[in-house]
């Protein structure tokens, strides 16, 4: 590195473990899984060199190390853990644990494919399976924006105390290695405020946590939980925004490219969002109105912005990388449920494509678009690819 | 920080359940008690002796003390002539041997004497005179009992010096002068007038009623029992009370070569103990069986190491007089079961005829009170002067109590009844008597089922060291070494403490909801707090030693 | 007379425990010997439900709920958050019972041992899922009856204390509430080893559970040690044993014969379990 530039040639995953070295989190509990395993080595290398102070837990278990991350929080600490795919999965109990103990924990999680059969590839069903446990979710395209949205999600965590989890995908984003523009410390040390809860596990406070409640007392506690979520939208925009005006980067909670003039608009998330810029240029080059809305905070689900900027486009295509059988595509079932009701609701085409890691190029969404914009769309997702 | 999170999440807990009221559970609540102890319940001056052990294991001894003269003003001679019921009733008799009591007794009585302990001066001084006839077991201790409450009182005894059947009868090697001396003395220095060579009879009466408002008739029984198969007149026949007797004035009647003493109780054996230390050749003959001779158990292995030979379970049917010698002609009986109580009847076996010889017989048959002054001035009946369930005679003012008006021959029940006439006394007096603090009328005696054993590990019973047998022999040097302090404090933790708490803490440590704490202005140590209690039981059976009850709730 | 134990009033009256619950007592011991400077992690149980009902607590401590599975990483979450923030002092305990200890807890256990966590780990041990009413753990004995193994469990109690002391942890101790001076000890022993992962066994008959009469826990606890089934003792090290209380001649029959779980048994059956006993008890003992 060159002692004037924070520019580095860094795989996406490394561009996470970057911006937690820039956090030095209180407490790390890890454990290994393909392919989020470079986030882990590189941070545990950071702790061995000194560069981070936290503790490092070496779990035995993702289960484990969620279990270890909810308590280090609630005693007041910053927490970071990173995982994948089966990981998560056994992590499902503890998601729903950490985000009803209102616990900031910032968790990386890198998409990977759920057995079985066993896979390695890129598949957002891990983390969209999750969407229910309470976890604020942001899905990022490449490592600069995993290495700024890993620094917006612990402060907007923070700010509404609910855990959050960053997502991208194996290989294509985890792997792939790209310039990123690394934050500073001085730049993040101003970003980060301190994190005091006043509520915490603490023998000078003497408050407990988790004791049975009544009914009435968990509709309430839920209710609470859902307006903590309500207000993320604006607590995240504004994270967004401060992020920008700090560090000349900001990505919104969803982004509209091209959409000007757009009567087709390609909504999706992740890696496809690359692609899709592409194919877009494509098309408009061809002269086709054809935009492309990214959605980044998918929970909470932006419904209200997903109503005002889709209200009125004749056509948009859903692209999901991933698969809910039975239902079909995620974002495409979200979506769908957005617009309900909506006067002038788009007609929706919910196209399943790369699923399972298979390589969509932009020539073949050009010619999902093509195809989609003279047909009427099915009331399904549709298999491309 | 703008944006600084505001709402906080909203079930953080931060009360106590201290605040609930779980005591609505339960059906049943428990109670600490204060319960008798088997020892207390047969004791015969109703000495708590659970309290007294405690104080001694406490290392409290005076407390002790003082707890045992509330009942007793004779430790030291009790605590070495006690028929010991207690000991015989002690739960831990069944676990691993009971407690020795009687040995702490002495302990502490033997204590008070070397540190010369005193009674305290009576709070009040009453007009009124009791006159006490009789300065034995029984006179003393309703004289003390009498002082004590503020009574001016005169004991009146035939014998130059007071003590009764302790100075002139339990012979030295079982009971030192020197202690009676030291007892007594304690007890007329509360401020009791004396009057001794002088033996009362009934036609005193007239006089002491002159001067005294009641009359305490407590000279014991003096006139032996004799056997009619032997002669009266007989020189070679002695009785055992005028031997004993004789041997305390330091002045033994002549023995023959062999002795041979009649009787199964504690008499014979001082008799034949006493014999043994005058050179003699001893024989024993009882009646009953050794198991259930009248005499403790160690006062017969005492006479038998020191070389008495015991013939047990048999009686003398005739007497033939050889030149010089007495042949008794013996043979072995059964005692008969079917008979009432007090009675004996033995019933001979046939075949088992065998004969005796001997150069002197001593009779220690038992012995009656000398009336014959006394009839018709109070009621007599069988033997003995009688008195009602408060020891009152027929004679409005005079009472009775102790070998004169009782079957029962043992010092430690003339002492209580001593201790209860005197009460008895004091209430026809006119004076209240301050009742002590005694048991709740419910509460049930403590059985060895309501003792927890495993805090009681077992531990052998200790006993007085004896001395060596072949010492003893050759004086009237005491048989028993008083308890050394460790074996004292030993024996004092071996007491349950039947039914008193000793503030061990167990109740309140075991209890699964804190609901019983210290309470120092409890009468029994403990607050049990209803909000919390469940009911459950476990400070009941934790109590080691049956100190707890329960109390039924119906709600 | 009687115990010397020092308790800080930390354990709160007013709890939900059942009249007479041995884990009530044992939490009463050991929050009480690890006094106010202390966070507790307590896994679905019944020492949640004694812990106390929203917004009510009767540990005077900072009590964290955790799933079934995850006390000891839980806690040791704690601990880690606390050191980062430069606290050295405040102990944290997981007081957990025999099935999230035995059972579903044991990976996180077993984890948090060989990381050699600082934390104290107790095990409230009362051989079954006894808040679900009393079905089979592995640290159910050998034929005993619950509600998943009506015929009498058909394998022995897994020996959770001797797997722990092959981690090499600083300390293991067995204890139980009929001696709650030893137990007390071992917690303020405990305490004092800093630095590693300290876990204790606590014995806790279940009244409803085993059958036996609500003032009958100590008792019953006294039992299980005096006939040989469950010995008191602590190994620092994974390798220094200190007997504190075994056997003093009762047997398998004098325990058993208590207990409603074990009345279907026959002698035969008693003999097979006092065999059991025996064989573990003279393999235990050349470890002293």
């Amino acid at each position: 590195m060159k002692a004037d530039s924070n520019r580095l040639l860094l795989s996406g995953n490394h561009a996470v473990s970057h911006a937690v070295k820039l956090v030095n989190p209180n407490v790390m509990p890890v454990y290994p899984i393909t392919p989020q395993t470079p986030i882990l080595e590189l941070i545990t290398e950071f702790h061995a060199a000194g560069e981070m102070t936290g503790e490092i837990m070496t779990m035995e278990s993702e289960h484990s190390a969620m279990a270890a991350a909810i308590t280090a929080s609630l005693t007041g600490v910053r927490v970071f853990t990173a995982t994948a795919s089966q990981g998560l999965l056994l992590m499902h109990e503890m998601l729903h644990y950490a985000a009803g103990a209102r616990a900031p924990i910032v968790m990386f999680n890198v998409n990977r494919t759920l057995g079985s059969p066993w896979g390695f590839w890129p598949d957002q069903t891990d983390s969209l399976a999750q969407r229910d446990t309470g976890w604020i979710q942001y899905y990022c395209e490449n490592g600069q924006e995993s290495h700024d949205t890993t620094l917006q999600a612990f402060r907007v965590a923070e700010q509404v105390l609910l855990p959050a989890m960053v997502i991208h995908e194996a290989f294509y984003v985890s792997h792939s290695m790209e310039a990123v523009e690394l934050a500073t410390q001085d730049q993040v040390d101003a970003y980060l405020p301190d994190f005091n809860p006043p509520h915490r596990l603490d023998p000078q406070i003497g408050e407990s946590w988790g004791n049975t409640v009544s009914q009435v007392m968990f509709q309430n506690h839920r209710r609470d939980m859902g307006d903590a979520m309500e207000r993320v939208l604006q607590v995240a925009k504004k994270a967004d925004q401060e992020m920008k005006e700090l560090v000349g980067r900001g990505y919104g909670i969803h982004e509209q490219y091209r959409c000007d003039g757009a009567e087709f608009i390609i909504a999706t998330m992740g890696s496809m969002t690359g692609t899709v810029r592409d194919a877009v240029d494509e098309l408009r080059a061809d002269g086709l109105p054809v935009g492309l809305f990214k959605i980044k905070l998918f929970r909470p689900f932006p419904i209200a912005d997903v109503r005002e900027i889709l209200a009125g486009i004749p056509k948009v295509m859903v692209l999901d990388r991933n698969f809910a059988p039975g239902t079909g595509g995620i974002l495409y079932q979200e979506l769908k449920a957005a617009l309900y009701g909506l006067e002038d609701a788009p007609e929706i085409h919910g196209y399943l494509a790369g699923v399972g890691g298979t390589n969509i190029t932009p020539a073949a969404i050009k010619e999902m678009v093509q195809s989609a914009m003279g047909e009427k769309p099915s009331a399904h997702s549709v298999w491309k690819g | 920080m703008t944006g600084t999170v505001k709402r906080v999440p909203s079930i953080w807990t931060t009360g106590s359940t201290d605040i609930l009221n779980t005591g609505t559970w339960r059906t049943a609540i428990a109670v600490h008690e204060h319960r008798p102890a088997p020892c207390y319940g047969v004791c015969p001056v109703d000495g708590d002796i659970p309290v007294w052990v405690q104080q001694i294991r406490n290392e409290k001894f005076k407390e002790a003390w003082q707890t045992l003269v509330e009942n007793n003003p004779i430790p030291a001679a009790i605590g070495r002539t006690c028929h010991r019921p207690c000991e015989g009733a002690c739960n831990r008799t069944e676990y691993d041997g009971a407690v020795s009591i009687n040995a702490l007794e002495q302990y502490v009585g033997d204590m008070a004497i070397r540190e010369g302990w005193e009674f305290p001066a009576p709070s009040d001084e009453l007009d009124q005179k009791v006159a006490v006839i009789g300065g034995g077991p029984a006179g003393l201790s309703c004289a003390y009992q009498l002082r004590r409450k503020g009574v001016q009182v005169t004991i009146f005894d035939a014998n130059p010096e007071l003590g009764g059947v302790l100075r002139y009868g339990v012979p030295e090697f079982r009971l030192p002068k020197k202690m009676v001396a030291a007892e007594t003395k304690r007890i007329v220095d509360l401020g009791i007038e004396v009057v001794t060579g002088r033996k009362l009879t009934g036609e005193d009466l007239g006089e002491l009623d002159q001067g005294y408002s009641a009359i305490f008739i407590a000279f014991g029984a003096h006139e032996p029992k004799r056997l009619p198969q032997f002669s009266k007149d007989d020189s070679r026949v002695l009785d055992g009370i005028t031997f004993l007797r004789s041997v305390r004035l330091d002045a033994p009647m002549e023995l023959g070569r062999k002795v041979l003493v009649v009787g199964g109780g504690s008499v014979a054996m001082d008799v034949a103990g006493s014999a043994l230390r005058l050179a003699r050749q001893v024989e024993i003959l009882a009646l009953e069986g050794r198991e259930v001779m009248p005499a403790p158990e160690d006062e017969i292995e005492d006479v038998i190491e020191e070389g008495a030979i015991l013939n047990d379970g048999a009686m003398v049917k005739a007497v033939e007089d050889l030149s010089g010698t007495l042949l008794l002609h013996c043979i072995k009986v059964e005692l008969d079961q079917d008979v009432p109580p007090g009675v004996i009847r033995p019933i001979e076996i046939a075949g088992t005829e065998f004969t005796l010889e001997a150069d002197t017989v001593i009779l220690a048959v038992g012995q009656d009170p000398e009336l014959v002054d006394w009839e018709g001035r109070v009621q007599v009946a069988r033997g003995m002067v009688e008195v009602d369930n408060d020891y009152r005679t027929s004679r409005v003012g005079i009472f009775a109590a102790g070998d004169v008006a009782s079957s029962e021959r043992f010092v430690a029940t003339a002492v209580g009844d001593g201790k209860r006439a005197a009460n008895s006394i004091v209430r026809y007096l006119g004076q209240k008597i301050v009742v002590e603090e005694g048991f709740a009328d419910e509460a049930k005696e403590v059985a060895i089922d309501d003792i927890n054993t495993f805090y009681f590990p077992t531990q052998e019973p200790g006993e007085r060291d004896k001395v060596a047998v072949e010492i003893r022999k050759f004086g009237f040097d005491e048989i028993r070494l008083g308890l050394t302090d460790a074996q004292a404090f030993d024996q004092s933790k071996r007491c349950f403490s039947c039914g008193s708490c000793i503030e061990c803490d167990n109740c309140s440590i075991f209890c699964p909801d804190m609901a019983i704490i210290k309470d120092s202005d409890a009468p029994l140590y403990y607050k049990v707090l209803e909000q919390y209690c469940k009911g459950c039981g476990c400070c009941l059976e934790e109590c080691p030693r049956g100190a707890m009850g329960v109390k039924e709730e119906t709600k | 007379m009687g115990y010397e134990i020092n308790e800080e009033k930390v354990f709160s009256s007013g709890h939900a425990a059942c009249p007479g619950c041995s884990e009530a007592l044992a939490i009463r011991f050991v929050l009480n010997t690890l006094g106010r400077d202390a966070i507790a992690v307590v896994p679905p149980s019944c020492i949640a439900i004694i812990s106390g009902p929203q917004p009510l607590s009767s540990m005077g401590i900072p009590v964290y709920q955790t799933t079934l599975e995850a006390s000891a990483a839980s806690a040791a979450g704690i601990k880690r958050a606390l050191v980062s923030k430069g606290n050295d002092h405040t102990n944290v305990v997981a007081i957990a019972g025999d099935g999230g200890t035995y059972d579903i807890g044991f990976q996180a256990l077993s984890a948090a041992a060989e990381r050699n966590e600082d934390i104290i780990y107790i095990c409230l041990d009362n051989e079954g899922y006894m808040n679900t009413g009393s079905q089979k753990s592995s640290a159910t004995p050998s034929m005993a009856f619950t509600t998943s193994t009506p015929a009498g469990k058909l394998s022995p109690k897994k020996n959770v204390p001797e797997i722990m002391v092959a981690h090499n942890i600083p300390y293991m101790a067995t204890a139980t509430i009929g001696y709650p001076d030893d137990l007390a000890r071992k917690v303020k022993r405990a305490m004092e080893i800093k630095g590693g992962l300290r876990f204790i066994n606590i014995l806790t008959p279940c009244l409803t559970g085993w059958g036996v009469p609500d003032s009958a826990g100590p008792k019953t606890s006294r039992l299980a040690v005096q006939s040989g089934i469950y010995p008191l003792y602590e190994v620092e090290n994974g390798e220094f044993y200190t007997l504190n209380y075994g056997p003093n001649g009762l047997s398998v029959a004098d325990y058993v014969t208590t207990q409603k779980r074990y009345r279907h048994l026959s002698l035969e059956n008693i003999e097979l379990i006092q065999a059991e006993v025996d064989h573990d008890w003279a393999r235990l003992q050349k470890k002293f």
